[in-house]
């Protein structure tokens, strides 16, 4: 297997269009994805809190609050923190402020929870409330002492940017495209120059092919997860605490998506249409897997939906390693991942054959 | 990896049949690709399978090769049943294709090492890179390379197990006379080395040149199977005859002369040109010239050519080589 399995390897270095999906279209979208700052934009819904009976401190910064263009108010009055962190929980808002008063004549306490989910809004909601508060301390100058203001971000792993959502979600999107866009490709390039044809002719059994060729893009996927790795480390995704298991699991998970590049190349018979086809399965689940934004935003319906795409569980466990999960604590998505492999794996036999070519 | 130099094959088994066809068919729902073929193939000899597009000698060729399996019959490669064998057959035998087909990444050495890692032993890869003079381009490309020196290359390429048997497809397809010639002194190199070799072929100049048996292949059998002057001396008409005359000949005389047909008769700047193939010709060509005087002129130049494989072809399949 040595020779065939060294030759595949320098084949797929020197495919511009393999090192293409593999390195470069990842590369770009990480740098397109840092100059944005996505912190500056968004609509975020955010749930006031205020006490049963509103002091006119109270009033005045909700009414303050009300218009300021990004954030769409919902007041209640008298909720505890626990209901308003349920709320959040839900997804039904995207921060809550909660407002209490201290003893009179020592003013209004304003503490603002945000999370994860809305990583877009959640510092443009921070700076925004933060800003709208010191505008209504001054309203309120000479009469009651100021309000203060506090943000609390209720993410556990102490506060996560769109920025390290974004890592392990393009490194993700890399080897997926890499994989079954490369090896489709290659495959029915393969079957198209009647090299297939000419490896059928001398003694090298089926079998001996294709552990070469899928080693050969393991190999190189690995290589592919480490520099996307430090790239996006070096752009501040803070991807290197997901350590050694974040590597295996990627290269894991690139079995799938090998063995789609296999059923597409068996199945569609002209080159041009297996690029078509490749990029077909791999697009959607770019976008629906959770490689750029979170799938808790999605609608509801689309959202049991992705739940049925490889792409997610792995762009999860990942998004858990870095974050500082155990990869025991995976098994949930290791286990789908591994009937994904095995099952792609069984539909790639039989889809595609030496014998066709 | 087991590295040596091509060795002669042993006189004793000279001449002994690497091939036995018997009633090789190869059908494909309704259509007939091969139907029924039975030959043989002897040691140390080049044989050609000569036909038009679509005569059947690649689907023959590939059911020889091991890579397709005969609807009928059963075949007989270096003493192995082809079908129950087929990895045994294919370390023995080379296998050029028709198209050339090596990996578009690789360069001409890499691929030369990688095929020879595919078998049990193999030759060096400089080594097979200088038969084809090609040692210079060891590190390019398919892509970088012309015609010729691809088909060079795919040559040599089915010589990294040195085998014992060796296929070419339409070796020649494509390519300048220069090259084609080019290539056939690497063929004959090929046998002096001591291989058979099978080629397929719809060159009948090649395999006039090349081939020291011919099979004629058309509609999926094989209408004619003997060395290339067997053939033509099988003909009834086994000769050309161009005669050119100051006046015009009694065609329907010329017709009227005993072993002779394919009559055709026009003007050209030298004079009348008359063509015809004839069984044999001291006699026509005596007559030719008497036929010449009766209309008041006389024979301004002749040749007689011998038939050539192209006229066989004609008379055994009733059609042209080339369609």
């Amino acid at each position: 297997m040595g020779p065939l399995f060294g030759a595949s390897l320098k084949m797929i270095v020197r495919d511009r269009q393999a090192v293409f999906w593999a390195l470069a279209f990842p590369i770009m979208f990480l740098g397109v994805f840092r100059l944005f700052s996505f912190d500056s934009f968004g609509t975020t819904e955010l749930l006031v809190v205020t006490q049963p009976e509103p002091s006119v401190a109270q009033q005045t910064l909700v009414d303050a609050l009300q218009r300021v263009d990004f954030l769409e108010i919902r007041t209640e009055s008298g909720l505890t923190e626990a209901a308003a962190l349920e709320v959040l929980d839900e997804d039904r808002a995207d921060a809550a402020l909660l407002l209490t008063d201290f003893e009179v004549g020592e003013g209004l306490d304003a503490r603002l929870l945000h999370g994860i989910s809305d990583p877009i809004g959640s510092s443009a909601t921070v700076a925004g409330i933060s800003s709208v508060v010191d505008s209504v301390n001054i309203q309120l100058q000479g009469g009651d002492p100021p309000i203060t203001f506090v943000a609390d971000s209720i993410d556990s792993a102490g506060g996560t940017s769109f920025f390290e959502f974004l890592g392990p979600g393009i490194i993700g999107m890399g080897l997926m495209n890499f994989a079954t866009i490369s090896l489709a490709g290659s495959l029915s390039r393969y079957r198209e120059e009647g090299v297939l044809r000419r490896i059928r002719a001398t003694p090298l059994p089926a079998w001996r092919f294709f552990a070469s060729v899928v080693g050969a893009y393991l190999v190189v996927a690995a290589v592919q997860v480490l520099v996307l790795t430090l790239v996006a480390e070096a752009l501040g995704a803070n991807v290197l605490r997901g350590g050694v298991w974040f590597l295996l699991l990627a290269v894991f998970g690139t079995m799938i998506f090998l063995n789609l590049g296999v059923i597409v190349a068996g199945r569609v018979r002209s080159r041009g249409a297996v690029e078509g086809a490749a990029n077909a399965i791999t697009l959607p689940m770019m976008f629906l897997s959770g490689a750029f934004f979170p799938v808790s935003q999605l609608p509801d319906a689309v959202r049991g939906a992705v739940q049925a795409l490889p792409l997610t569980h792995l762009l999860r466990a990942m998004r858990s390693l870095v974050e500082g999960a155990s990869i025991v604590e995976q098994w949930p998505e290791l286990l789908i991942l591994a009937a994904w492999v095995a099952g792609t794996f069984l539909l790639a036999r039989i889809s595609f054959s030496l014998r066709d070519s | 990896m087991v590295r040596s130099v091509p060795q002669p094959v042993s006189p004793s088994t000279r001449g002994e049949p690497v091939i036995q066809a018997r009633g090789l068919a190869k059908r494909y729902g309704n259509l007939v690709a091969l139907a029924g073929v039975s030959f043989e193939v002897n040691a140390g000899e080049i044989f050609g399978l000569l036909g038009p597009n679509g005569a059947g000698k690649t689907t023959l060729v590939e059911i020889l090769e091991g890579l397709t399996d005969p609807t009928e019959g059963t075949a007989s490669v270096l003493g192995l049943e082809v079908t129950r064998q087929p990895v045994e057959v294919k370390k023995r035998i080379g296998v050029q294709l028709q198209a050339s087909s090596y990996h578009q990444y690789l360069t001409l050495k890499e691929i030369l090492d990688l095929f020879g890692s595919f078998y049990p032993r193999s030759a060096d890869a400089m080594e097979l890179l200088r038969r084809v003079r090609l040692e210079d381009r060891a590190d390019a490309r398919i892509g970088q390379l012309s015609g010729g020196m691809k088909q060079r290359f795919s040559i040599v390429a089915a010589l990294v197990n040195e085998p014992e048997l060796v296929f070419f497809d339409e070796p020649t397809a494509g390519l300048d006379p220069d090259a084609r010639r080019d290539l056939w002194d690497i063929v004959r190199g090929v046998r002096e080395s001591g291989a058979t070799v099978v080629m397929t072929t719809h060159y009948m100049e090649e395999a006039e040149a090349l081939c020291d048996r011919v099979a004629f292949m058309h509609a999926g059998e094989i209408a004619a199977l003997d060395t290339p002057s067997g053939l033509v001396r099988s003909l009834h008409a086994p000769y050309r005859i161009h005669v050119i005359t100051s006046e015009p000949l009694d065609a329907a005389a010329v017709r009227g002369l005993s072993g002779t047909s394919e009559v055709e008769q026009v003007e050209s700047a030298d004079g009348w040109v008359t063509a015809m193939r004839a069984a044999e010709a001291p006699r026509v060509t005596s007559a030719l010239a008497r036929l010449a005087e009766e209309a008041g002129g006389q024979v301004v130049d002749l040749a007689v050519l011998p038939a050539t494989l192209e006229d066989v072809f004609l008379s055994v399949t009733g059609r042209g080589l080339t369609d």
